[in-house]
């Protein structure tokens, strides 16, 4: 599964080609592909039984499992009960956090799917630009329980306290040399994560880079979410009346980007392109987002431009849709902004009723599933819905899949801080 | 014609100084920040030293009755921000979608994660309290510093090791060339937190009694605001400096170890220098990476000497202010007010100077910054 560390390039052309100058992006003609995907989720834990569940409507929420949940107000997670991690050594899991296996396990998915032999790649060529998320959270807190108890508390469960752990741990496990880097700007660290990847691929810092995020369950998350009173005890209902607020989940999802030349080079399925992205601040609230919906235009707005596309071309709309009463009624008044009269006619649908909100890695989930809808012309549902809100009045696709033929598609991410970010996806042209 | 990158203003809240006149002036003069512990700091630890923000006050910058909401990373942010703003003379209110931006940091929100927590596992999950678990999150401080300054664009946090700052810095001239914004505040935080601190000392990184190699903990921020070229002289911005050049390379290792790669080090260097369109030429200064890490910091030096083979002569920051992901934002300000105030400078005026950051997790980043005539 691993190729082996591939012969050094002679130094002197790699430097030539290592460093472009990063200040001309705007005259570049580079184009971003997608060319291969990985997914760990509560509804499945590789890419196939993922989306299969996903366009079925099955809900990952289920009573929680991973820590003891008995002290919180809620009781349901969309855990992951099952990581494919068998192909790492008992040595290998000791070392590494959950979130280390979810995302490798993605990555090495991602990998084979788009049919790169990273043992003919320059490694210096190709990068790991993550969102980071809890990391190694979940060991760090046993770790602090027992230094606050008094015990005795082993400093190796400490060792991927930082989120850009498995940024490293990516890099390491697949003998990367390129740029690295992780995101953290919560809930849309993933989404801000792709963005960065798709600049630094046009601006020449490398061919191809693995994208994404690995975000897991860890107490500081869930008691935080709960301390806010923002999470629904039952599985979330989003862009639903009698929403209540959400439900955490956690999940990987990886993504391979390519410029699209040396994708077409080696002959690599081209799943979707990457046209642009938005990322703004609405400065309003470090919790609340703008009632008015006019940041989260904004940024849509933004990410069509950087896209050089028109509101017009957009076909769907994968949602932030978290469940929450001012998110979901913020974004739909977002998403009116940002797309205008049309608005109301574009499916939009929240995969986070059934994944529950995977928080730093929800923006690089739902990129996957949105560039399989392109691919396959399959929105997936919102499921749970029942009742219509009049403060959400979109076509949310309600409880059943659809099939609609989508060329451009956005997924949007708001995050704690104001910060918010829209990605553009939409089906290659093939043209050079 | 390329969009260029210019830095027309600076901020500093540093264990030298409350600003980065001040900061600088004193970095020249060769102080070090770098102390004792107190008892009450050092608790257990085999650390014995530090670098700290010792009576740093939020006013006049932030009102008192507003400081209380900010941890205290975030008032250090909001402070730095502010003066690189101002220094630059740069009006937000013309256009403040123009403006955003990207901040590194190791350590932004230890305080609130190690209080929530503490309280989660000490008591209850249902007494945790719900004021702190906001200011968990890292890019706490980015946001504060959107909300205060009322920055409507771009708005990234970045956590990469050691080089944490020299990502933002990166992230951020990719906005500006990408047209996404017009000026970026490319900053730097992170905030010294006892727990962590144990962490740290825990798992071997803290330079102190019975560890010879390791580094010191500083604490503070850092602020440089980029602007494209164009828009900056069309407004008569005075530029301190011009970004001229940056390169980032990973070496394959544990997410903790260190990978002392004198071969990275030398690539990484030869990359920034010729993404600035120069090879060894004209860099007259050096902001070393060097932390007390005795491999890396021997690494360095080998590599400096195979690129320059009498590398030019070192400013160290980090033997000032201690190491920390913000350190990289200092190295960049020291490097930007050198630059500025080449005079001071009689035997060999700096027209470039080479700033280094590398961490843990095979991390290495290089960026060269430039006078402008």
């Amino acid at each position: 599964m691993i190729a082996p560390r591939p012969p050094r390039p002679p130094a002197g052309d790699a430097r030539a080609r290592e460093c472009v100058r990063i200040l001309n992006v705007k005259t570049s003609q580079r184009r971003v592909v997608v060319t291969g995907l990985g997914a760990v989720t509560s509804i499945g834990t590789n890419l196939s039984d993922f989306w299969k569940n996903l366009i079925a409507g099955m809900c990952g929420i289920r009573p929680l499992s991973l820590f003891d949940a008995s002290g919180y107000r809620t009781r349901t997670a969309a855990e992951v009960t099952d990581i494919p991690d068998g192909f790492l050594t008992a040595a290998e899991k000791r070392r590494m956090s959950r979130a280390d296996r979810m995302g490798l396990a993605a990555a090495s998915e991602a990998i084979r799917g788009s049919g790169l032999d990273l043992s003919r790649e320059d490694p210096r060529r190709v990068g790991v630009i993550l969102g980071g998320g809890t990391s190694g959270l979940l060991d760090s807190e046993e770790f602090y329980g027992r230094y606050l108890r008094g015990q005795n508390a082993r400093p190796s469960r400490i060792l991927n306290h930082l989120p850009d752990a498995i940024t490293d741990r990516l890099a390491q496990r697949f003998q990367l040399e390129g740029i690295k880097s992780t995101i953290t700007t919560a809930c849309s660290s993933s989404a801000n994560a792709l963005g960065f990847a798709f600049d630094a691929i046009r601006a020449g810092f490398a061919e191809v880079v693995l994208t994404g995020g690995s975000d897991v369950l860890a107490r500081l998350t869930y008691g935080g979410f709960n301390s806010l009173r923002s999470v629904d005890p039952d599985p979330c209902r989003p862009f639903d009346r009698e929403r209540r607020g959400l439900s955490i989940g956690e999940a990987a999802g990886i993504l391979v980007f390519e410029e699209a030349e040396h994708a077409r080079r080696r002959g690599a399925p081209v799943l979707a392109e990457f046209r642009g992205y938005g990322v703004t601040s609405d400065a309003f609230h470090m919790t609340a987002p703008d009632p008015s919906g006019a940041a989260g235009g904004r940024t849509i707005r933004a990410a069509l431009g950087s896209a050089r596309l028109n509101a017009s071309d957009v076909d769907y709309v994968n949602a932030h849709g978290t469940a929450t009463s001012q998110n979901d009624s913020a974004e739909t008044a977002a998403v009116k902004s940002g797309l205008g009269e049309r608005a109301r006619e574009i499916p939009v649908s929240s995969i986070k009723s059934m994944i529950g909100h995977c928080l730093c890695a929800s923006g690089a989930i739902e990129a996957v599933a949105t560039v399989l809808t392109i691919r396959d012309g399959i929105v997936p549902p919102t499921i749970h819905y029942e009742n219509p809100d009049p403060a959400c009045d979109l076509d949310v696709v309600p409880n059943v899949a659809r099939e609609v033929a989508v060329d451009v598609a956005i997924s949007n991410s708001f995050a704690f801080g104001g910060n918010s970010s829209v990605i553009v996806l939409a089906r290659f042209d093939g043209a050079p | 014609m390329l969009p260029r990158v210019l830095i027309t203003g600076t901020g500093a809240v540093c264990p030298l100084g409350r600003s980065p006149q001040e900061f600088y002036r004193r970095l020249r003069a060769g102080e070090t920040a770098i102390r004792p512990m107190t008892d009450a700091e050092r608790g257990t630890l085999q650390a014995t030293h530090v670098a700290r923000c010792d009576g740093f006050s939020p006013q006049p910058e932030i009102p008192a009755m507003k400081a209380r909401r900010f941890d205290r990373g975030s008032q250090f942010a909001i402070v730095a921000c502010a003066q690189a703003l101002a220094e630059a003379r740069y009006d937000v209110a013309a256009d403040p979608e123009a403006i955003g931006i990207a901040m590194g940091t190791g350590s932004a929100g230890a305080g609130a994660v190690t209080e929530f927590l503490r309280v989660l596992l000490q008591e209850s999950p249902e007494a945790a309290p719900p004021f702190h678990f906001p200011n968990t999150v890292a890019n706490a401080p980015a946001s504060q510093v959107s909300i205060e300054l009322k920055l409507h664009g771009p708005n990234v946090t970045i956590t990469q090791k050691d080089p944490s700052a020299l990502n933002a810095l990166l992230f951020a001239s990719l906005s500006i060339g990408s047209g996404r914004a017009r000026a970026m505040i490319a900053g730097a935080v992170d905030e010294w937190n006892a727990i962590y601190a144990m962490g740290f000392d825990r798992v071997g990184a803290l330079r102190g009694e019975r560890r010879a190699s390791g580094i010191v903990q500083g604490e503070g921020a850092f602020a440089l605001l980029l602007e494209e070229e164009g828009s900056a002289l069309a407004r008569g911005a005075r530029p301190l400096a011009r970004l001229a050049g940056i390169a980032v390379v990973g070496v394959p290792t544990d997410p903790y170890r260190f990978a002392p790669d004198a071969g990275a080090i030398e690539r990484v260097v030869r990359g920034a220098l010729a993404d600035a369109g120069t090879e060894t030429g004209g860099v007259t200064l050096w902001f070393p990476s060097r932390d007390g890490v005795v491999e890396m910091d021997r690494a360095e030096r080998a590599a400096m000497e195979a690129v320059f083979g009498a590398p030019p002569p070192a400013l160290s920051v980090k033997d000032a202010i201690g190491e920390m992901a913000a350190a990289g934002g200092g190295q960049l300000v020291a490097a930007c007010r050198a630059l500025a105030a080449a005079e001071e400078w009689p035997a060999s005026a700096p027209r470039r100077a080479l700033v280094n950051s590398f961490g843990a997790g095979g991390n290495f980043l290089a960026a060269v910054i430039e006078s402008v005539p």
